[in-house]
């Protein structure tokens, strides 16, 4: 199947159409909550919370012997809350770092569901086959039924996102301000940190636990290098998570043993890097560019200043001087008279120099300039 | 115990302490979730190793690993250098990149790797005795076993030989640079040690059980000892105990060994963060609420101070003016009573000598300095504490 086959078959194909509407709408919503989790420094919290959701699916599925989705979500929901209330308790109360918090929640919870889903698979009941599937995520599985609720859930976000618009931003911003405000900062914040356990634990059973903090971060990251206004960058995070999704479901549909969720994340990948690059305001290309512009536009002026240092020695300051003397300073070659005059800064008529009026405005007011931001 | 139960018994026990000893500085250097970024990267170097020597336990595979182990930080590092994003989110898009890269790798190949992702992320204890060593016939142990020992070794030796440099930089990079050890050589040795103790225990425990050895142990001592030295020998002792007590939970429920020992790991940590005498999780909270009462009855000796008239004084006012609750002023009043700093007649609270010279005191105190010193002058005049 090619790529643009898989297009076609997009409107005919009931899987295809699943998956494809379910990497769509779970980069859609790690987008929109992955942008407060990287604006709050929480980026790590995604790479935590996965890792922390497996004892809750093995835990639900021992209770239950149910494998139905939505309840495993349920159970990963509970022990991804527990641990993130862990980590903060532990940076408020000890002395441990979040770094080490994030690292031993992560690890220990893991652990604590390897063992639990061991122990599963060594039980006599043939139902527990897939439940590994929440490790490395299987797109494939996905239902309609599964795709529904993660619409449903996105479209609460949002809701809450939309409603909560204002309180979010503020506590992102300036949280003391929003606490001298009168806001209830705490419920503000559980209620975002809950939505974005939530968003993590929907991406669980399509990328899978270690993946998924890539999902909630790269979007954003992409995001963040294009503008300054946290709307733009929800919805832009948001745009990109989605496309990230499409794309990555289309490219591994159409080439043999291409599990989804990488082809995702690496999609994802390209437009962080391509945000980094190309970015105009914040990217490494253009703030090169600027760099180099500055940098020239520094060296002609301190010819100009140098030419000027002469030039004042005369009464008229339009008095012509030999090239040559410019020799003495390095920083004079064709190119940058050329420059200057183009600039009309200086006069060049045959062999000889001379500042113009507006030459010599230039370089006498050239110390005396108020900073101009820009 | 049959030999293949003490031998795995010995490679836990050998992983554990080569997982320790690194853990315990990039606790300190608050680089923990470094080593979870290394364990998941090294996938793509893993795999690429596995394609040139067919064998996990080969030494080539192992550098060759480490060296994406060393990669990940150095893509960490350009990425938080261009300064668009903080160093989290460079740490959270490089690792899940690579891994990603892996894992296509082996998918891609699935018809020539005997390699699984879940083995790799996994790992499993309990066939690592399988692998044995041969050399010209001869048996000598099993392979992991000779790999982490020799992995062991290199990181005592390199700990014994740099452990001051390591520590003056871990602490004070700014005074070993004065003083001529490079910090940044100590930062790079150190992750090559961690990429190295990764790469070489992942086979035995799994990727990710490895940052549960590297960073429970550090950090279950780390709330008990301030000391680096005794810091390193709880994190060691600790790692020894989960390896045997992990084992031995796992062959009694039959379970995974690796998931087991993160288990007695997170057990023993959940004890310590509880109960732990200085900073555990309850001392901590008592001492909070200790504060506040002592606090509290600070600033009611100050009002006391101010003020003689007999109804600012009284018992029933107290709610009124300093907005206390009734408990609160209660235990405020009867922790004053029992240090003898105040004195009741009549429901009327006023200063006693004593009160009036730690009040005095107290208030010199709040106005020439900090008032978080004022610590030691309760431990002076309190006989009992809040």
């Amino acid at each position: 199947m090619t790529f643009f086959e898989y297009f076609q078959l997009l409107f005919t194909d009931y899987t295809l159409r699943t998956i494809t509407l379910g990497t769509a709408v779970l980069g859609a919503i790690c987008g929109m909550l992955g942008s407060f989790a990287v604006l709050r420094k929480q980026s790590l919290l995604g790479d935590a919370i996965s890792h922390a959701a497996l004892p809750g699916i093995a835990i639900a599925f021992l209770i239950t012997g149910a494998k139905d989705s939505n309840v495993l979500l349920l159970g990963a929901l509970i022990s991804g809350l527990i641990g993130t209330f862990w980590i903060r308790g532990m940076t408020s109360k000890t002395h441990l770092k979040s770094d080490t918090a994030l690292g031993l929640v992560l690890s220990l919870f893991f652990g604590f569901g390897m063992l639990l889903l061991t122990f599963i698979q060594k039980q006599p009941n043939a139902n527990q086959a897939g439940l590994d599937k929440y490790l490395f995520g299987q797109a494939a599985t996905l239902l309609e039924k599964d795709v529904a609720v993660m619409v449903l859930v996105t479209g609460i976000s949002l809701f809450i996102l939309l409603l909560f618009w204002k309180e979010f931003k503020i506590l992102l911003f300036d949280a003391d301000y929003a606490t001298t405000l009168g806001f209830n900062t705490k419920f503000i914040d559980i209620l975002i940190t809950f939505f974005i356990v939530l968003a993590i634990v929907l991406g669980l059973q399509t990328v899978g636990v270690v993946l998924m903090s890539a999902m909630l971060l790269a979007p954003a990251a992409a995001a963040r290098q294009w503008t300054n206004s946290l709307a733009v960058m929800v919805f832009l995070a948001a745009v990109f998570g989605a496309s990230s999704g499409v794309i990555g479901t289309a490219i591994s549909a159409s080439q043999d043993n291409l599990s989804t969720g990488p082809v995702i994340v690496l999609v994802a990948g390209v437009f962080v890097l391509f945000s980094f690059i190309f970015s105009p305001g914040r990217g490494v290309l253009f703030r090169e560019i600027r760099f180099r512009k500055n940098r020239a536009d520094l060296k002609l002026k301190k010819t100009l200043q140098f030419m000027y240092g002469i030039a004042k020695t005369h009464d008229d300051f339009a008095h012509p001087h030999a090239i040559r003397i410019l020799n003495h300073f390095q920083g004079y070659t064709k190119n940058s008279l050329s420059a200057l005059e183009e600039k009309e800064w200086v006069e060049i008529k045959g062999q000889k120099w001379s500042l113009t009026q507006k030459g010599f405005r230039e370089a006498k007011d050239l110390y005396n300039q108020q900073p101009i931001n820009d | 115990m049959t030999s293949p139960q003490i031998e795995i018994q010995l490679i836990a026990v050998v992983v554990a302490i080569a997982c320790a000893i690194p853990g315990v500085f990039l606790v300190l250097r608050k680089m923990a979730l470094i080593s979870d970024a290394i364990s998941h990267s090294i996938l793509p170097g893993i795999v690429i190793g596995f394609f040139i020597t067919q064998d996990l336990n080969s030494p080539f595979l192992i550098l060759l690993a480490a060296l994406t182990g060393l990669l990940t930080v150095v893509l960490v590092e350009i990425i938080q250098k261009t300064g668009l994003v903080k160093e989290d989110t460079a740490i959270g898009l490089v690792f899940p990149m690579l891994f990603s890269v892996g894992v296509i790798m082996i998918a891609k190949n699935a018809n020539d790797v005997h390699l699984d992702v879940d083995a790799v992320l996994l790992g499993e204890l309990a066939f690592a005795p399988f692998d044995r060593l041969l050399i010209s016939g001869m048996d000598l142990g099993p392979k992991s076993l000779w790999v982490m020992g020799v992995v062991l070794l290199i990181t005592v030796f390199l700990l014994f030989m740099f452990f001051k440099e390591l520590k003056v930089s871990t602490f004070d990079s700014g005074l070993s640079s004065a003083l001529g050890f490079s910090p940044i050589l100590m930062h790079y040795g150190l992750m090559s040690v961690s990429s190295i103790t990764v790469v070489g225990a992942f086979d035995a425990v799994g990727a990710i059980l490895v940052v549960a050895l590297m960073i429970a142990p550090a950090a279950t001592a780390y709330l008990l000892t301030n000391d680096l030295k005794k810091m390193l020998w709880i994190s060691i002792a600790l790692g020894v105990f989960s390896a045997v007590a992990g084992y031995w939970f796992a062959h009694f429920i039959d379970a995974s060994i690796s998931g087991s020992m993160t288990t007695v790991l997170g057990i023993v940590f959940l004890g310590v963060y509880l109960f732990a005498p200085q900073k555990g999780l309850i001392s901590v909270l008592y001492r909070q609420k200790q504060q506040r009462t002592e606090v509290s009855l600070l600033t009611f000796l100050l009002h006391l101070n101010n003020h003689s008239e007999e109804n600012e004084r009284h018992l029933n006012h107290l709610n009124e003016h300093i907005n206390w609750q009734k408990v609160r002023a209660k235990t405020v009043v009867e922790l004053g009573v029992k240090n003898n700093l105040i004195t009741i007649k009549h429901d009327v609270v006023s200063l006693t000598e004593k009160g009036n010279d730690f009040t005095k005191l107290a208030l010199e105190y709040i106005i020439t300095n900090k008032d978080e010193k004022i610590e030691h002058m309760k431990e002076d005049f309190f006989l009992f504490r809040g």
